[in-house]
């Protein structure tokens, strides 16, 4: 019943939630907002990890889709954040790029 | 075959625990954007390279979106760092010992500062 | 080289009607067999031999994932040491590229490269800010990024 790869995934699993408590870590204790910032992005990216590796134990293919809608949330909500922190708005508009 | 998928699994999540390690340890907010922009990244492409030849090997499906999952996280990973550390450089956020030279802040202001919006 | 690729798929489409097996596999047999009068030819049409273009951004993408796996490695190097030693610095590096997908790219090599992560550019694009971990030797650095990103990508944009 455990084969070779279902020990490896078991192993991958621990140690990837073990990173994830690590990551929260950071998020709660971190001097500025910005190192907040970067450990979330950081957790989003995780987490993606996670699910492909939730997909693979439970057998379906199904749950990949979702890991393409958090990776798309996670990046554009941390230049939402960035681009607000710096400057108080999120799209400017003037700004004339073309010459 | 078998040993290649647990290579790139144990390898992405030991690349992963990696960044943790970093994300901890590093004294300053520009070195712990390091440690996330380039060990996250190819710790989360090597996981999903496994789940790829996983799915191929041992059930026959060929489940592109995770390459495609892989690439994007590729393509806006540096993106990312790049806006996170100019915002964190306009909002006065101190770097650790700076011993070499800081040209940004001798050329005594971030580029491209425009004028704040009116607020309403 | 627009022309060029435009008249290799049109080769290619007239093999499979030469060899009268419609399939993809003659398809792609056309496309390959076609890129040889272009070569042929390449002197009559605009523009350097598009397969030189082709090997270069080749290039690029082994040099991508190479500084990938190298950038990690010293990363490691760095964490796993029980006393982080860094010095950090940010420091200026004139570019010399004119187009703005030209500076997407080197940026976005630049933050995948061991140690440099970029901070800001210019407004006419003529200079990029980088942090680097280690900025005690930043001439070895910047000739590094000139000699061999630079180089190899105004290799791919040059028509």
């Amino acid at each position: 019943m455990t084969s070779f790869l279902e020990v490896v995934i078991l192993i991958s699993g621990i140690i990837l939630a073990l990173s994830l408590v690590g990551i929260a870590y950071r998020i709660i204790v971190g001097p500025t907002l910005h190192d907040k910032i970067v450990a979330l992005d950081a957790f989003g990216v995780m987490l993606m990890g996670m699910i492909a590796l939730t997909a693979i134990t439970l057998g379906s293919v199904h749950y990949v889709p979702i890991i393409l809608l958090i990776g798309t949330l996670a990046f554009l909500s941390t230049i939402t954040f960035a681009k607000y922190l710096e400057r108080n708005v999120i799209i400017d508009d003037d700004r004339d790029n073309d010459e | 075959m078998n040993s290649l998928i647990a290579f790139f699994l144990i390898g992405g999540t030991l690349m992963s625990a990696l960044a943790v390690l970093g994300i901890i340890r590093l004294p300053d907010m520009y070195s712990r954007l390091h440690a996330t922009t380039k060990s996250t990244t190819l710790g989360v492409i090597m996981i999903m390279t496994g789940a790829f030849l996983y799915f191929w090997y041992v059930d026959g499906l060929i489940e592109t979106n995770l390459l495609l999952g892989a690439f994007f996280i590729l393509l806006t990973a540096p993106v990312s760092s790049h806006l996170l550390s100019r915002s964190a450089f306009h909002s006065d956020v101190k770097p650790y010992k700076l011993t070499v030279l800081n040209d940004l802040k001798r050329d005594e202001s971030l580029p491209d500062d425009t004028d704040e919006p009116d607020r309403p | 080289m627009a022309l060029q690729i435009l008249i290799n798929i049109t080769l290619a489409f007239i093999w499979v009607l030469i060899v009268s097996d419609l399939s993809l596999g003659s398809l792609f047999a056309g496309y390959l067999i076609g890129i040889i009068p272009v070569f042929v030819l390449r002197r009559f049409l605009p523009g350097r031999f598009y397969m030189v273009r082709v090997y270069y951004s080749i290039k690029l993408i082994a040099v991508f994932t190479i500084e990938l796996i190298k950038a990690n490695y010293e990363l490691s190097k760095i964490i796993i040491s029980p006393k982080i030693d860094i010095h950090p610095g940010f420091f200026a590096y004139p570019c010399d590229l004119e187009e703005e997908w030209e500076i997407t790219l080197l940026s976005g090599l630049i933050s995948l490269t061991p140690g440099t992560v970029i901070v800001a550019i210019s407004d006419d694009y003529s200079t990029i800010y980088i942090h680097g971990l280690n900025a005690l030797d930043v001439d070895a650095e910047i000739s590094l990024i000139k000699n061999r990103f630079e180089k190899l990508i105004a290799e791919v944009s040059k028509p």
